[in-house]
């Protein structure tokens, strides 16, 4: 009776795709996440905002598993998350990740960026992997570069392809760890475009930021971290127009001041 | 004698004695190379026991002189009832020496990777064999060409233990031995071969500029 019940639950339209239940993790003598326990919905986008050494990135990293943790449990879409094997590789796999450095393989032109995981990990047949690829390189505006390396294209055209590579793999989800961050100013926004028009596709989202204005509009909820603990979770509305914490309010106030 | 009359008496034998060298050194080369990709990636691989004895390997061979190897293969091994050829030698000592160098010149081309790309790769679902394959090792080669056209050269001229044993044909520095106990080919009978090896050596590394050039990863 109550098995059934709770796999009605699962089956659900809101279950969640991620589901972080109390996880803590040290580096030595740190604590850099204390007990933090959160659920993303399919389709919602949480942004996670906080000052530098909040513990925002490596919460963002643990979730599919890149930071090893000491404690807690790893959900995603209904199954946990192993430490190590096979099956971490195959729930990794199915959650996108962009990175503050895009992190393209350097030896591989743009194409091939793009093709290598479905192929490989998914076992795409070559053919259809690239006519999806070309089409994702287009959806993101770099088809023109397929065959450049990624040495020879600029910050912002190198984080398009990084998202697209993600994309190619048909995640249940993307986090999106500082991907401005490393930006010239100039090329920010090509970025955040591609992420608000993947928000309004209702991609599922986690993203690590400081582009408050894109917070504001794109994210369904903010989690305001500080010191290893969520401090504040709600709707942008809310966080920014009335920050119930103190140290949201100096957060807040201090990137105002620039 | 002349360089002529060398030439006009032994000229044949110098060119099989070169074909020996080359024969020697890329059999020598090529097995070193798989043998120091894959004692690579025991040393780089998850399990420990693969990366103590990828670890020992490299020890051992990078740390003992060709000649005592080819002595140990020639003399010692018939003790435990293996006898191998004295080519077979030969090609052992070449192989075994350069494919611990192999090994050290790819860990240092996976020191230019960018930790962000194997995360990358994690992310996306790869296990430790297909980062190998597709990013680690790939991108190791491609930052190794240099020095891999060191080793080869290396390699070239450590085949000259094979003067050292009973071949036929000889090689290059072999067929000197012989034609010092036949003749009197003195110091120009090295002469010759030292051209030959040279000439085969600048051949190699102009190729290896070549492949490097093309090879070179844009970072």
């Amino acid at each position: 009776m109550v098995q059934a019940e709770e796999n009605k639950e699962v089956l659900t339209e809101q279950s969640p795709i991620i589901e972080l239940r109390n996880i803590d993790k040290y580096f030595g003598e740190h604590h850099v996440l204390k007990g933090i326990s959160l659920t993303v919905k399919k389709g919602e986008v949480v942004v996670v905002i906080g000052p530098s050494g909040s513990g925002k990135s490596t919460l963002c990293r643990t979730i599919n598993r890149l930071e090893t943790i000491d404690s807690g449990e790893i959900i995603i879409d209904g199954v946990p998350m192993p430490g190590e094997g096979r099956k971490l590789a195959q729930l990794r796999a199915q959650i996108g990740m962009v990175f503050q450095s895009f992190n393209l393989f350097a030896h591989k032109n743009i194409l091939d960026n793009v093709i290598m995981a479905p192929v490989e990990v998914l076992h795409m047949p070559k053919q259809q992997a690239k006519e999806e690829a070309l089409q994702l390189l287009k959806r993101v505006g770099v088809e023109s570069q397929a065959a450049k390396v990624p040495a020879q294209l600029s910050g912002g055209q190198q984080q398009r392809v990084a998202i697209a590579r993600a994309l190619a793999m048909h995640p249940k989800a993307i986090l999106f760890d500082e991907p401005t961050s490393a930006l010239d100013p100039e090329m920010i926004n090509e970025v955040l475009d591609v992420m608000t028009e993947l928000a309004a596709e209702g991609m599922t989202m986690v993203v690590v930021t400081h582009e408050m204005n894109f917070a504001r509009r794109v994210a369904d909820r903010i989690i305001f971290m500080d010191d290893g603990s969520i401090l504040e979770e709600n709707t942008p509305e809310e966080f920014f127009e009335h920050p119930k914490t103190q140290r949201a309010q100096d957060f807040l106030n201090s990137i105002k001041e620039h | 004698m002349s360089v002529q009359e060398l030439l006009a008496e032994y000229g044949d034998k110098y060119v099989l004695a070169l074909l020996t060298t080359w024969k020697l050194t890329a059999l020598a080369f090529s097995a070193a190379f798989v043998i120091g990709i894959v004692v690579t990636v025991m040393r780089v691989s998850p399990v420990k026991p693969l990366r103590v004895a990828g670890d020992f390997y490299v020890q051992i061979f990078r740390n003992i002189p060709g000649a005592a190897l080819l002595i140990v293969l020639v003399y010692a091994l018939p003790y435990l009832n293996v006898v191998l050829s004295y080519f077979t030698c030969v090609l052992t000592a070449t192989a075994l020496i350069p494919a611990a160098f192999c090994s050290e010149y790819l860990m240092a081309g996976m020191n230019t990777i960018a930790l962000g790309q194997i995360e990358a790769a994690r992310a996306l679902g790869m296990n430790f064999s297909q980062m190998i394959r597709l990013i680690v090792i790939p991108q190791a080669l491609r930052s190794s060409v240099l020095p891999m056209t060191n080793l080869l050269v290396a390699t070239m001229l450590t085949t000259a233990l094979a003067s050292q044993v009973p071949l036929n044909p000889t090689d290059l520095t072999g067929i000197v031995a012989h034609i010092n106990t036949h003749a009197v080919g003195g110091v120009t009978a090295f002469l010759i071969s030292a051209v030959l090896y040279c000439a085969t050596a600048v051949v190699i590394g102009q190729i290896g500029n070549l492949i490097d050039r093309k090879a070179r990863i844009l970072r």
